[in-house]
């Protein structure tokens, strides 16, 4: 396939991203005979090509949430849809053919994302693989590493490469059969500034290039600030999201409202809060009053 | 590329399908070249005379064969020589054509010489003439140098013999062939003869009807047997012998050949058409029925005892591909999300695993071709060629599917995780003690098998995969038992601040290799220790049944019963009897007879074998020659006084009777006289007697009896003085007295003779007699009964101790048992050992006693200084058994090559096992690496890593040597008392089933050595290599 084809097949295989829903989304563990809720009914929409981040703090719920929506687990309540697909009623085969051709996941740690003994352009043409198989059209795994920069790391062996190039190679692995939905867990983690960076743009590039819808896990704050949008996990709920840097508190199914952390520490547990509609608005605001407790 | 990444694993992967292969291939090919080298021997060890084919043709017709003055001629040998199938010529070398008949010199009377005439076609090469030429014209003859001396023939001298008639009807007259001598020859002993000795014959009388003298076999042309120009001669038969080509006979061919032959025999006999009968003879259907019985165990004992080791093999390949393919599991992960699927990940794996497992095959197959052609020239004797056939091809198939099947199974068992399980860094695993289902069945059945087994539910050469399936049990219970072991030691040790062992035992618990380890180490350890007791044991019992075989390191068979000059050879070369001592043996006929062997104690019981140890030197003393001397007599006559005598015999009637008295003597060629005195009517005062007596070179008195008439009473006494031997160089006075050197008679039917006086000149008797029959007082020097060393039990009929046995003059002998031998060297059960200078006494050799020789080594040029002493007394040796000799017959069996292939395996099973340690640090090194780095990192000091590094395998290596050693051991005494040692158990057992602790010792030495060696260079390579570097990430 020459260039010009295989770019023209890159850009066919990738006009759509991956419409992402979650709802009510539960999933129970059970460890050391006890179980242990991960996710306490998670709601969440993401829009084919958005690009959001997940953040929260360590055991929110974050990697189980994108395991979730890679089809690793399944949900102990609630819906998850990917695509055309509700995979908490997925067959194996469907979750196959999914992961073959709709969904990347990208694990925390390059070389889990690798076949140690293979290059880059193997490891590539490994995740090809099954897609291909399927009839997807794809580029060749040159220019997919080139999408990456990694062109010319193409046959060099894994053990060689930097931790940054390794981390574009697993990238370059994970958009491979150019998924319309790319999950990645910490993909920058134990990344310097610059490769992180190289990374980061990596994927945006992905992201606005193919269309790519993108799920990434992050602990990082520059991450996040670079991402359009970001979602954060707490306590197994969405407990707040940021759009451009403005930081909102989401209203769950069920009505309640988790405070942002800063707010939390104005408002002590037992502040009794009034909420007052303003008239000044059209389209009506509410303000909310914290008043003392009466019981004191 | 993937082969690059994990060579090691690949190597190691490839060496276990290798063995596998190895063993699978290995037992047919070793049973086959048993089995060629069984038949090899077997028939080497035949002489060609009965392995070859002889075939005798006769014509008979109305039920008279031509030896019965049929006049038919007898088939040609060339008629005889085709009953033999084209089919089985193969095996044959040319057949050589002969005839034979019986030819009576003429007149015939009992001193003219009668004997064979034969031909065979090529004889003149295998003759070497003396004198004159071998026989080219009929009627000519060569015969031998004994028949010129003792017949006074020669060469140009013509015999007479009495031919046939060839009409009865009309010719009364009994033609007369004559046959002139050209030449004398002298037999080439070789297999050209089938082992007929043409000499030996000349001049014995053959007593059959009617008695004649024989002369040696006689030669002649071809033409004296067929021309029409001689007569026939009697008994004229045509005879052919097929010499076996050892060359063209393999297994296969003498179990056939067994077979057809035994047809053969059947079918040749009557030719209905003709009258023609041919007798078969061969010993090949002895030979094939012995091979066909032994390869019957080795059927079973070889395939059985690989497959100890196949299972091993395939157990240990079983874990080191679930270790593998666990070590894949992230990369199952990948395949899987990368939305490969189940299959997809098996592709992935069985991709990289099963051109690596099959890769062994071909190894294998190689490896065991050349175990077996290193056996075939170390331990197997023989040069039979080296063979694959099918069995090969069916092993090589099967080993194949085995191990596709394992890897398929493997793979299967990681390709089936979800994904979320494997994408689990570690897998989950129960903790504690917990057991599978498919652990428990094995666990319960190998054990169900081990219980039949100890309970004798289970016989056979099945046995020998009782410490294999012991061990297993052991291991899978202790490999259960030792890793929550571990980890409640560990903590306790952490608890304790020994933070060194402490850690090295979680590490050891947490490890799934420490199980499989246990495991794998108890069964090498348990089959390396059984393989070295039951080889050692089955040494043992050979060595000792080859003992009680043989006798001595050395024993010669001498002819005939010359005992005296045989013992005047021996003294010559060896006076004091410390090397060679003479043994006289006697088997009477009969299944509950006693056989006798008669000793020179002294000389015995340091030159002959006991296995099992000697018996008590003291017990040897029993049966000394009692403190008698003999009374010697000499001269041709005797002269004595019978003073005093009140003797009186009285007849039932009540009248006298003359009462005979007279001397016992025996002379120097052991012939007992009886000497008659003289007659005494009645009561006289003094007799003087003079007889003649054939004392010349000597006698011994050694009786003194009295009879008369049948019925009739003896009473009285009578004094014996001045006995005198007379010759004619003078007299010679002999002492009968005094009384204690007569042991007197007193038996409740015949009477008494009590011998009194304290004259050594004289020797009174007084004696009591009821007339039954002779009444004879023995002088102590003879054996009245004779002490006697018994194996076994005494025959029939016997009263406590006392019993009757055969003494070297052939009677029968009261004896009594003294003590009690385990077993009597070279000797039947049921053998009495008597004091071979005593029986001697008084007694002549009878001619069916054989005298042998015992050495107390194997010494040729001692052999060959006895054979020269026996031959300047006229004593010919004919034959000689070797302890060598006996051992090695033992040696060469299906039972004993089994038993060093057990040693084999011993050995192989501890090299899969070290394997195993490999392959478990090969696929775990990262982890465990990486592990010992946080410790470097936490600042924990190197030593204390190597050290750490080594006990966390070590201690599961001891707890699996020891364990195997004891499954090994009871293993051992529940297999060896069925496992066969023998191909054909000896006649005497000397079986000793005792631990051979050495073995053992050496055994689980050595296991500890290469597996605690091994353990410790491994933890020791992974502390090296446990960098801090290692804490980063790694590929």
């Amino acid at each position: 396939m020459t260039t010009q084809a295989s770019r023209q097949a890159s850009r066919q295989a990738s006009t759509h991203g991956t419409r992402v829903s979650t709802r009510r989304l539960v999933h129970i563990y059970r460890s050391e005979g006890h179980e242990v809720a991960a996710l306490s009914g998670v709601d969440l929409d993401v829009a084919p090509g958005e690009m959001i981040g997940l953040l929260g703090p360590s055991g929110a719920g974050k990697s189980t949430l994108l395991s979730l929506l890679a089809g690793v687990f399944k949900p102990s309540a609630g819906k998850v849809h990917v695509g055309g697909i509700e995979l908490s009623a997925a067959t194996p085969r469907q979750l196959d053919e999914m992961r073959a051709k709709d969904v990347a996941l990208m694990l925390q740690g390059a070389s889990r994302n690798l076949l140690p003994y293979y290059t880059p352009y193997e490891n590539v043409r490994f995740a090809q693989g099954a897609a291909r198989k399927a009839g997807k059209d794809l580029p060749e795994p040159e220019e997919v590493l080139a999408g990456v920069g990694l062109d010319v790391d193409a046959h060099t062996p894994l053990a060689t490469l930097t931790p940054g190039h390794r981390q574009l190679a697993a990238l370059a692995v994970a958009m491979a059969s150019r998924p319309g939905l790319l999950l990645a867990d910490e993909p920058t983690s134990q990344l310097d500034h610059a490769a992180r960076d190289r990374v980061l743009a990596s994927i945006a590039d992905a992201n606005r290039e193919l269309g790519t819808t993108v799920v990434i896990v992050t602990h990082d704050p520059d991450v996040a600030a670079f991402l359009p949008r970001t979602v954060t996990i707490r306590d197994g709920r969405v407990g707040g999201e940021g759009r451009s840097g403005e930081e909102y508190a989401v209203v769950t199914p069920d009505g309640f409202l988790p405070l942002p952390l800063h707010v939390r520490e104005d408002l002590l547990p037992g502040t009794l809060v009034r909420f007052h509609r303003t008239e000044d608005d059209a389209e009506g605001s509410y303000v909310l009053i914290a008043e003392e407790n009466v019981d004191e | 590329m993937r082969l690059r990444y994990r060579p090691f694993q690949a190597v190691a992967i490839a060496t276990l399908a290798a063995l596998i292969t190895a063993c699978a291939a290995f037992a047919p090919l070793y049973d086959r070249a048993m089995r060629q080298a069984l038949t090899d021997i077997s028939i080497a060890r035949t002489p060609a005379s009965v392995a070859g084919l002889q075939m005798t043709g006769t014509t008979q017709l109305g039920g008279f064969t031509f030896a019965t003055h049929n006049d038919t001629d007898p088939p040609t040998p060339e008629v005889v020589a085709a009953k033999l199938p084209e089919d089985l010529r193969d095996a044959y070398a040319d057949p050589v054509l002969g005839y034979s008949a019986l030819v009576i010199s003429e007149p015939g009377r009992s001193s003219d010489p009668r004997g064979q005439l034969i031909w065979r076609a090529g004889q003149c090469e295998h003759v070497t003439m003396v004198e004159g030429s071998c026989p080219d014209a009929t009627g000519e003859i060569a015969i031998s140098e004994a028949d010129v001396e003792n017949f006074g023939l020669g060469v140009g001298d013509t015999v007479r013999v009495a031919g046939i008639p060839r009409d009865l009807a009309r010719r009364t007259v009994v033609p007369s062939v004559p046959l002139v001598v050209t030449g004398i020859y002298e037999q080439q002993r070789d297999d050209y003869w089938f082992g007929l000795n043409l000499t030996g014959l000349s001049g014995a009388v053959d007593s059959t009807p009617p008695p004649h003298v024989q002369h040696d076999i006689w030669l002649t042309e071809r033409g004296t047997f067929d021309s029409s120009e001689v007569p026939p001669l009697p008994s004229q038969a045509s005879t052919v012998g097929y010499p076996l080509d050892p060359a063209a006979v393999g297994v296969d061919d003498v179990l056939a050949l067994g077979s057809e032959i035994e047809h053969l025999k059947d079918d040749a006999r009557r030719d209905p058409a003709n009258g023609v009968s041919v007798e078969v003879y061969s010993g090949l259907p002895d030979i094939a029925d012995e091979i066909r019985e032994q390869t019957e165990q080795s059927r079973v004992t070889v395939p059985l005892l690989m497959a100890q080791l196949g299972l091993l093999a395939v157990v240990v390949l079983w874990l080191v591909l679930l270790a593998v393919t666990e070590q894949r599991r992230p990369e199952v992960a990948l395949a899987r999300l990368r939305g490969r699927g189940r299959q997809g990940a098996r592709r992935l794996l069985l991709g990289e695993l099963l051109p690596v497992t099959l890769a062994g095959v071909v190894p294998g197959v190689l490896l065991a071709v050349g175990g077996v052609a290193l056996a075939r020239t170390s331990v197997l004797p023989g040069e039979a060629p080296f063979e694959l056939g099918v069995p090969l091809l069916a092993a090589v198939g099967l080993a194949a599917a085995v191990l596709t099947a394992v890897t398929v199974l493997a793979v299967l068992r990681v390709s089936r995780e979800p994904v979320e399980t494997l994408l689990r860094r570690v897998p989950p695993r129960p903790a504690g003690f917990a057991l599978g289902v498919a652990e428990a069945l094995v666990i319960a059945g190998a054990g169900s098998v081990v219980v039949l087994f100890a309970t004798g539910g289970l016989d056979g050469p099945i046995a020998l995969a009782a410490p294999g399936l012991l061990a297993i049990v052991v291991g899978m219970v202790l490999a259960h038992l030792t890793t929550p072991t571990a980890a409640i030691a560990g903590r306790r040790m952490l608890r304790n601040g020994k933070v060194r062992a402490g850690v090295s035992f979680l590490d050891a618990a947490r490890s799934p290799a420490t199980r499989r380890i246990v495991a794998i180490v108890t069964l090498a350890s348990a089959l390396a220790v059984f393989s070295a007791d039951a080889l050692l044991v089955g040494d043992r019992n050979r060595a000792s049944a080859s003992e009680q075989g043989a006798g001595a390191a050395l024993v010669v068979d001498v002819v005939g019963p010359d005992l005296a000059a045989v013992r005047t050879a021996l003294t010559e070369v060896d006076p004091d009897g410390e090397r060679v001592t003479p043994v006289v043996r006697l088997v009477p006929p009969g299944k509950d007879a006693s056989g006798t062997l008669a000793v020179v104690p002294s000389q015995f019981q340091h030159v002959a074998l006991f296995p099992g140890g000697a018996p008590d030197p003291a017990l040897w003393e029993r049966i000394a020659v009692p403190d008698a001397q003999p009374i010697e007599l000499t001269g041709s006559s005797l002269a004595v006084d019978i003073d005093d005598a009140t003797l009186r015999s009285e007849r039932l009637d009540g009248e006298p009777h003359p009462v005979q008295l007279g001397l016992e003597v025996v002379n120097e060629r052991g012939e007992t006289l009886q000497v008659l005195l003289g007659e005494l009517d009645g009561p006289a005062d003094h007799t003087h007697v003079e007889v003649p007596v054939g004392c010349r070179e000597g006698c011994y008195v050694t009786g003194v009896w009295l009879r008369t008439l049948p019925g009739a009473t003896i009473d009285g006494s009578a004094t014996f003085r001045n006995l005198v031997g007379l010759s004619d160089t003078g007299t010679e006075p002999v002492a009968l007295g005094p009384a204690y050197l007569w042991a007197g008679l007193d038996d409740p039917v015949d009477g008494t003779v009590s011998p009194s006086s304290e004259d050594p000149e004289q020797l009174t008797i007084e004696v009591h007699g009821e007339g039954a029959s002779q009444l004879t007082m023995s002088q102590v020097w003879l054996p009245g009964t004779v002490p006697a060393l018994v194996a076994g039990e005494l025959p029939p009929g016997s009263d406590d101790n006392g019993f009757s046995l055969v003494n070297i003059d052939g009677e029968v002998s009261d004896a009594a048992r003294v003590a009690t031998l385990e077993r009597v060297p070279a000797s039947p059960p049921d053998t009495a050992v008597v004091n071979l200078d005593l029986v001697e006494r008084g007694s002549a050799i009878t001619s069916s006693a054989v005298i042998e020789l015992w050495f107390a080594e194997d010494d040729e040029a001692l052999l060959a200084e006895v054979t020269e002493a026996l031959d300047r007394q006229g004593v010919d040796v004919s034959g000689t058994t070797t302890l060598a000799g006996v051992r090695q017959e033992y040696d060469e069996s299906t039972a004993a090559w089994s038993l060093q292939l057990a040693a084999l395996i011993g050995a192989a099973a501890l090299v899969i096992a070290l394997l195993v340690l490999v392959v478990s640090a090969a696929s775990s090194w990262r982890f465990r690496t990486r592990d010992l780095a946080a410790l470097r990192m936490s600042g924990v000091p190197s030593r204390s890593i190597g050290a750490m590094a080594v006990a966390a395998q070590l201690p599961a290596v001891v707890v699996g040597v020891v364990a195997g050693a004891v499954a090994g051991l009871v293993g051992a005494h529940l297999a060896l008392p069925i496992v066969p040692l023998f191909a054909e158990a000896p006649e005497v057992s000397t079986l000793d089933l005792g631990t051979a602790w050495v073995g053992v010792v050496v055994a689980t030495v050595g296991a500890l050595v290469v597996l605690g060696l091994g353990s410790v260079l491994i933890g020791r390579a992974l502390a090296r290599r446990s960098d801090i570097r290692r804490l980063r990430e790694t590929l």
